[in-house]
């Protein structure tokens, strides 16, 4: 009894400590405890980890020129088989999968540390205990034609293994050679996309790629996930838009846009520019808030109206104390200094101050209440 | 009762007809040769979808069906005594031995390998369906030649006169004869009550067969009552068999029709008839299969042909007081229960079988339906010559005039 | 036949009843197919298969059938029709249309389902057919007599025949490669199959497997595993994206396949009973009329 009351007491700071760590670890994913653990309280002795659940876990991305350029699948290799290993362009399949989900397209579950191999999970032998994931060639062979099949609607086998025995042998070492030069050429986004829809009022759906990306700062990923080569590279036509249902039509774009109501938000007449917070809210954000994303500001996600270039939800109510007037490029005189903020600035948005409460003949900006200099932070 | 005693009829054997009936069964050897020969897929229209055609549907189920005749007339005449119906028995009794040959010899021909017949004797699977049916078969195909045996002690015991150097053997088949007849007579008893129970289970199995076909079987014909259906039908269709024998028999013989015993005989179909149209429209309305009556589709009209044609107008023949009465009444209604009856076989075992991955339907082919047609002709054929060689068919005593001759059943 | 006695009639019918009763227990005996815990089984996921149609090369070379060569097994034109296994293929794949994705068909691997209790078992007039403690449902060709009322008993129109061989015909389907797998060897068409959409494993673990599957991936499945209920189980189980009915599998409810057959034919047979029963009340009706028969003739005289 007493050695088990001191085995507990010994044991206990451990078992809090390391369950401390790992919630640490753990708290900067958005993870949920049963993603990975199949029991209620894992333990170091028995973790429970589900046999990779494919769910978004916490994964390292690395660029593809930290892969190797090329593989020789050959750890099925046996003397009696029908076709020869494949070498695997290793360094083009993560070149391409760069415009989809990354490594994690293929390497599901991909840890923090060296990535994770398929042999290091799926096992050699069909014949197994654990069913539960496939076997080493099967998971091959299902990863590899999930694209491949999309890609050209064909499983023939000699389209990646030679067939042993066969003259096609020989072109093995080429083969190699080849596969370690491919590269994939670097993908240029498009800037602006032009949708046609048949919808009679507001025909046309401007797609502003570059907004979406570097004003938005939207990953990706975010929208370009199981992407196909076929996007581009349409050896056969992928099926047309004009096929689809409307659900499926708006679907990445309802990731962030209502496209249940507010048709015309997107739908206009004519091909809409790039946005710009002046031109459409009468904001200017490129004076002051350039930097910022747009959550800083829009703070409800998905909710854009309401702030009616009123500082002060932002930024409080100003003062005379608080506010450096030196950070708007314009240093006021010391008479200026001494007045409070709203005594030239009466609207919300500080923008345009009014003179007309001390000079009856200076108007702004004509006139200015100090002189300009450099904008300073 | 008039002495009356069966004797072999005195009329040669062949006539226009037989040798016509002698083509066709030849026809029908020369495409069981080819059977034999180049496999059952060369001579039918069976296939993986079709595993069972025209020799298992009319050969053998309508074949056990329509020899119903022989245990029937064995409960009437034996069972419940009814000594006026004796005369009937011995023609019925040969119409089934003959019939469950030639059933037993389908199923030879369109098993896969006829040389294991044997097997089920050795090899039981209590659960199957066909192997009751088998086993039953086997057994009543026994009993009736041992029921069948008597004619022939009758005709040979003091005459037997076998030709060669066979000669020296009359005497012993003379003793086991007497022997056998002896015996006979003390057991017989036992092969007439086990005949009629064998009847009755296999009749009633036959029907048990298709059931497990399930789904693969159209809903109108598919119903757990299937055995009962089976068995009704098999004794409504016992005594219009009879009639219908015995008509031809005394046309095709120049006899005059004993139409008294027969239209006694009719008397009784109509109750049997009648309860088997009521099974069977009781069935209908409880499983409400009647909603598949409502298309035009083949199921729909063959089912309907077989209850209109087969049951409701023979029934209402039977029912007529004047016309079950006449010889071409009894015949027409005797002669529409029967293919009826045949009609329900071919139904069940055919026309409701659609597999599920039916790419075409069954149609026999034309060397099927040879064979099937020549077993009928060499049936026909043999019935003639045990008519002429054995005590089957019962006339007046010999002293009664040439003229009186008539025949019962 | 007339002049018998009663105590002859007794006699005789104790005779044939015991006989009758011993028949009966002999019938009983010997319960040869057996429903082991760790049968086997295999779990077909159609969303995975390629339709490649390895499958059908490796059992053919399996099972010793004659074959094209491997190569010629790419040609896609075949789908064109639906195809059913037959005694020169005892497996076949099929092709259905994905009506989310052209590009990815749906394939379907037809053999046989090896029905925990299976139809052709029940109908089997010699026992040719057993289900064997690995889950296969096995042939016997020492035994079959080729009468074909397994065909017709199949819910899943599995069995085939040779009908053009004359003398020995054999019934042909899947043997669920019992020669392989007692040898401890995958059956052939798992060992081939290139995606793994076909698993072997002990049939309780499969079941465990596709839900797992159906439950991580819900929009990939239709929540329904073929073969878990369907005519009472099979050791075949399949998971599809759509539903089966629509992938030309049959309609079937969840009771054995050999369905009433069996109720109605233990029922006819219940030891026996009904029959010996019939044949005792038949005996009774007789020996009656011919008492009152006697008797008349007896008072006439």
């Amino acid at each position: 009894m007493k050695t088990k009351l001191l085995i507990f007491l010994f044991a206990l700071p451990l078992f809090v400590f390391s369950q401390n760590k790992v919630e640490k670890l753990h708290q900067t994913q958005a993870l949920n405890c049963k993603t990975c653990h199949s029991c209620d309280i894992p333990t170091k002795e028995n973790p429970c980890i589900k046999p990779c659940p494919r769910e978004r876990l916490i994964t390292i991305e690395q660029t593809p020129s930290d892969a190797p350029s090329i593989l020789t699948i050959d750890k099925m290799k046996k003397t009696s088989d029908i076709y020869a290993p494949v070498v695997f362009s290793h360094r083009l399949h993560a070149e391409m999968a760069d415009m989809g989900g990354g490594c994690r397209m293929c390497h599901h579950y991909n840890p923090p540390g060296e990535v994770v191999g398929c042999a290091d999970c799926h096992e050699l032998t069909r014949k197994r205990t654990d069913l539960s994931k496939p076997d080493l060639k099967g998971a091959y062979h299902q990863q590899c034609m999930n694209c491949h099949r999309q890609w050209s609607g064909k499983v023939e086998c000699e389209s990646c293994h030679a067939q042993n025995g066969s003259a096609k042998k020989t072109e093995s070492k080429p083969k190699t050679d080849l596969a370690a030069k491919q590269v994939h050429q670097k993908v240029n986004p498009p800037e602006l996309v032009k949708y046609d829809t048949p919808k009679a009022n507001g025909k046309i759906v401007s797609f502003n790629h570059t907004d979406h990306v570097s004003t938005f700062s939207i990953d990706c990923e975010k929208c370009h996930s199981n992407e196909s080569c076929n996007k581009c590279h349409a050896k056969y036509k992928p099926a047309s838009l004009a096929n689809r249902s409307v659900a499926d039509k708006h679907v990445i774009c309802a990731n962030c846009h209502n496209t249940k109501a507010n048709c015309s938000d997107c739908h206009k007449n004519s091909v809409v520019g790039s946005f710009n917070h002046k031109t459409r809210t009468g904001f200017d954000i490129a004076k002051n808030h350039a930097k910022l994303t747009c959550n800083r500001c829009h703070v409800e996600k998905g909710k854009f109206a309401g702030l009616k270039a009123d500082c002060s939800i932002c930024h409080g109510t100003w003062t005379k104390e608080n506010f450096k007037h030196l950070i708007t490029g314009l240093q006021l005189d010391e008479t200026h200094a001494d007045f409070e903020c709203t005594d030239c600035h009466q609207d919300k948005n500080y923008a345009n101050p009014t003179c007309k409460n001390c000079h009856e003949d200076k108007t702004y900006p004509k006139d200015k209440p100090g002189k300009l200099v450099k904008k300073s932070k | 009762m008039e002495n009356h005693k069966p004797t072999p009829i005195e009329k040669k054997y062949f006539t226009p007809v037989v040798i016509g009936l002698a083509v066709i069964a030849l026809n029908g050897m020369l495409f069981l040769l080819a059977r034999f020969i180049f496999g059952i897929g060369a001579v039918t229209n069976l296939d993986n979808q079709h595993p069972w055609g025209i020799w298992i549907g009319v050969d053998v189920a309508a074949g056990v069906a329509l020899a119903a005749g022989g245990f029937t007339t064995a409960a009437l005449g034996h069972i419940m005594h009814k000594d006026q119906y004796h005369a009937i028995i011995r023609p019925a009794l040969l119409t089934a031995a003959l019939g469950y040959t030639f059933v037993a010899v389908s199923v030879m021909i369109d098993l896969g390998r006829p040389y294991f017949i044997w097997h089920p004797l050795l090899m039981w699977n209590g659960s199957s369906v066909l192997f009751e049916v088998g086993i039953c078969v086997m057994i009543y195909l026994t009993v009736l030649y041992i029921e069948f045996l008597p004619i022939i002690t009758e005709r040979f015991i003091g005459r037997v006169n076998l030709p060669g150097f066979l000669k020296k053997f009359n005497q012993s088949t003379d003793k086991l004869l007497r022997v056998l007849d002896k015996g006979l007579e003390k057991t017989m008893f036992i092969f007439i009550i086990a005949g009629v129970v064998l009847s009755c289970l296999h009749q009633s199995s036959l029907g048990t067969l298709m059931v497990i076909a399930g789904p693969k079987m159209h809903p109108l014909w598919q119903t757990p009552i299937l055995p009962l259906l089976f068995l009704l039908s098999a004794i409504s269709v016992g005594f219009p068999m009879v009639i219908m024998e015995s008509l031809i028999t005394s046309r095709s013989f120049n006899l005059k029709p004993e139409t008294n015993i027969l239209s006694d005989l009719g008397s009784m179909v109509a109750p049997l008839l009648g309860i088997y149209l009521a099974f069977k429209v009781g069935d209908m309305v409880i499983r409400q299969t009647f909603v598949y009556l409502t298309e035009i589709s083949t199921a729909s009209v063959m089912f309907t042909l077989e209850m209109v044609l087969g049951i409701v107008i023979p029934l209402r023949i039977f029912l007529s007081r004047s016309l079950s009465k006449t010889p071409l009444g009894l015949f027409i209604a005797s002669i529409l229960v029967v293919l009826g009856v045949l009609m329900n076989r071919i139904n069940n075992f055919l026309v409701a079988y659609t597999p599920p991955y039916e790419i075409h339907s069954y149609f026999p082919s034309f060397g099927e339906i040879s064979v099937t047609l020549g077993f009928v002709a060499l049936e026909v054929l043999f019935f003639r010559f045990f008519v002429i060689q054995l005590p089957i068919v019962s006339v007046p005593d010999t002293t009664a005039p040439q003229t009186k001759f008539s025949i019962r059943g | 036949m007339a002049k018998q006695s009663r105590r002859d009639f007794l006699k005789t019918s104790a005779i044939i009843g015991s006989a009758a009763a011993g028949l009966s227990s002999s019938t009983k005996a010997a319960p040869k197919n057996v429903l082991s815990e760790d049968r086997m089984g295999v779990l077909v996921d159609t969303t995975v298969c390629i339709g490649c149609r390895k499958c059908e090369w490796a059992c053919k070379t399996a099972h010793n059938l004659a074959t094209d060569p491997i190569e010629t097994y790419e040609d896609r034109t075949v789908f064109k029709e639906q195809r059913r296994p037959n005694d020169k293929a005892l497996t076949v794949v099929n092709e259905y249309p994905n009506t989310t994705s052209d590009k990815f068909p749906i394939n379907v691997k037809v053999q046989c389902m090896h029905c925990d209790k299976p139809a052709c078992v029940s109908a089997c007039i010699v026992g040719a057919f057993s289900k064997n403690e690995n889950g296969s449902v096995i042939w016997d060709g020492d035994k079959c007599i080729g009468c074909r009322y397994c065909m017709v008993a199949c819910p899943f129109q599995i069995p085939a025949f040779e009908f053009e061989e004359a003398l020995k015909p054999d019934i042909k389907k899947c043997d669920f490669c019992i020669e392989r797998t007692s040898k401890d060897k995958l059956p052939a068409c798992v060992e081939m199959c290139p995606v793994e959409a076909i698993t072997y494993g002990r049939r309780e673990d499969l079941l465990k497997v596709a839900k797992d599957r159906i439950k991580n991936y819900p929009h990939r499945y239709v929540n329904r595993i073929f073969g878990e209920h369907e005519v009472g189980g099979t050791s075949w189980l399949y998971l599809s994206s759509r539903q089966f009915e629509e992938i030309a599998f049959p309609k079937l409810g969840n009771d054995p396949a050999p369905g009433v057959s069996e109720a109605i034919q233990h029922g006819i047979f219940a030891y026996f009973v009904p029959p010996v029963a019939l044949y005792a009340l038949l005996g009774g009706v007789m020996w009656l009329n011919k008492n009152k028969k006697n008797h008349e003739t007896d008072t006439e005289n």
